[in-house]
């Protein structure tokens, strides 16, 4: 583990706003690039989900296309695109996570999952676009068997954090699927043939985070991950397997860049973005090489852990606290949308 | 049911010495700057969840626990329950949070927190104010967003 102090370079790239997307009447919580990256969801304390696309094909301005409502009663607290970006999964506060479909040109809700007790915070499709899974305050996973004819069954309720779950992420291959925590922890789950069990629990001194951990992003092959926490820190994993199991290793912790929690990363081809409670957005890469006489001085040193450095921030990049930060799919190039408090 | 303090001590409120100015002025190079006294005159006649008195009068709040800095935008509250095991404390800190949410310019950021000793389950009661999706669930709740709004009616007067 290697653990860098934040220094800020003078080479840093820049971070422009390219587009203000005005509309939602409360904090906005989440937004998400649809696979195509031809729209982006976002939703909000207003209790409604909208959908932004481009004014005409080929334009670069950004306007609302439709309103998802009345489905959901409470805060809706994040959205998720299925793989095929068909479905839009929205998780409310209300306890249930809504699904929705264009038909006939137009967004219908076609499915509503109850069963968790209280407010649902995170969906997550799996790769395969056959599981979805959600995660609540009741401290509960409950992992969803996508049908045909727009069923859906719990195929299985994960319990194990002590706490409220704040997000689920899958990996990449879809055999593994990851759960934050209010209790500090991060935990991975993976498919045992009739059931997920917990493979790894990263908490305690020296590896897990230290206080609520919001929001995990794995690279694009899923070989490395990146968490981000209350505590200020972005860790990043390197994600190992034995025997088939799961088994992460902390490769850095990156603290000092952070003035208040992080609340959001993802991880996109321009790098790791983070979203924080200070009001900035950061992008941070890897260095391409170790610097130089690094571990030179003792030949049995393990190989240097990989550096990552701050590439650009934008600092007051919302008014008040970020929430989310999402890269754009691979064919929209690097942009990064993110929800925020509402404008004063 | 019982009172968690049977027999509090009251302090006296000290005379009021400046009066609320209105806070959305328009122009902000006009206006003067938040300060410790301004967030006192938001927070001290907030009414105590359990007995007809401001958190002034318990010596919950006082000015010596606030902490202001308009430049930087932040305020940092710390408050003292009455007694170390009040189970009384979330409300408390969250009728705080939402009086100066709804008091100050969105840009300022807000820590509220137990003074250091003055409880017992200080670690948990301060994470739980700090989770800002805590305490967005918890004002969507009718009857907790109806307690506070009882103790804060008197602040607002």
């Amino acid at each position: 583990m290697h653990n860098h102090k934040g220094s800020i370079s003078t080479e840093q790239g820049s971070l422009e706003e390219v587009q203000v997307l005005e509309g939602h009447t409360d904090r906005v919580w989440c937004s998400a690039w649809s696979p195509l990256g031809d729209m982006l969801a976002s939703c909000s304390g207003d209790r409604t989900v909208r959908i932004w696309s481009r004014q005409q094909p080929g334009s670069d301005a950004w306007s609302c296309s439709a309103i998802l409502e009345e489905a959901q009663t409470r805060t809706i607290r994040c959205v998720a695109w299925s793989p095929n970006g068909r479905c839009l999964a929205t998780a409310s506060f209300d306890a249930t996570t809504a699904i929705w479909e264009v038909q006939a040109g137009a967004w219908e809700q076609v499915a509503l999952l109850e069963g968790h007790e209280s407010e649902v915070k995170g969906a997550a499709w799996a790769p395969s676009g056959m599981l979805l899974a959600t995660c609540s305050r009741d401290k509960s996973v409950w992992i969803w068997d996508a049908m045909p004819g727009h069923e859906y069954e719990c195929a299985d309720v994960k319990q194990g954090h002590t706490q409220d779950v704040k997000s689920v992420t899958w990996h990449p291959d879809g055999d593994v699927l990851v759960s934050t925590s209010y209790d500090d922890s991060i935990r991975l789950w993976s498919d045992a043939g009739d059931e997920w069990s917990c493979a790894q629990t990263l908490e305690g001194p020296g590896i897990g985070h230290e206080s609520t951990v919001w929001g995990v992003a794995f690279d694009r092959d899923g070989s490395r991950a990146a968490s981000v926490s209350d505590d200020r820190t972005l860790r990043l994993w390197r994600c190992g397997r034995d025997r088939g199991e799961p088994r992460w290793r902390l490769l850095a912790c990156l603290s000092g860049f952070h003035e208040r929690s992080i609340f959001s990363v993802d991880w996109g081809v321009s790098g790791i973005a983070t979203g924080s409670g200070d009001n900035a957005i950061r992008v941070f890469v890897e260095d391409a090489a170790p610097e130089p006489g690094r571990g030179a001085s003792d030949p049995g040193a393990a190989p240097p852990a990989p550096a990552f450095r701050l590439a650009a921030q934008r600092r007051s990049a919302h008014p008040s606290d970020v929430n989310c930060a999402s890269g754009g799919a691979p064919l929209q190039g690097n942009a990064v949308p993110h929800g925020s408090e509402p404008p004063g | 049911m019982d009172l968690i303090n049977p027999s509090p001590i009251l302090h006296a409120r000290k005379s009021a010495r400046r009066r609320l100015e209105p806070c959305e002025v328009v122009d902000e190079s006009a206006r003067q700057p938040i300060d410790v006294l301004e967030v006192f005159e938001h927070l001290r006649d907030v009414t105590d969840p359990e007995h007809p008195y401001t958190l002034e009068q318990l010596n919950v709040v006082s000015e010596e626990h606030i902490d202001v800095s308009d430049a930087e935008s932040y305020v940092r509250v710390q408050f003292t329950p009455t007694v170390q095991h009040c189970s009384m404390a979330t409300l408390i800190g969250l009728c705080l949070r939402v009086k100066l949410m709804r008091a100050l310019p969105p840009r300022f950021k807000v820590d509220i927190s137990v003074a250091p000793g003055a409880h017992a389950t200080e670690d948990a009661v301060n994470k739980q104010l700090a989770d800002k999706e805590r305490v967005a669930a918890a004002l969507e709740n009718p009857n907790l967003l109806s307690m506070v709004d009882r103790c804060l009616a008197s602040a607002d007067a």
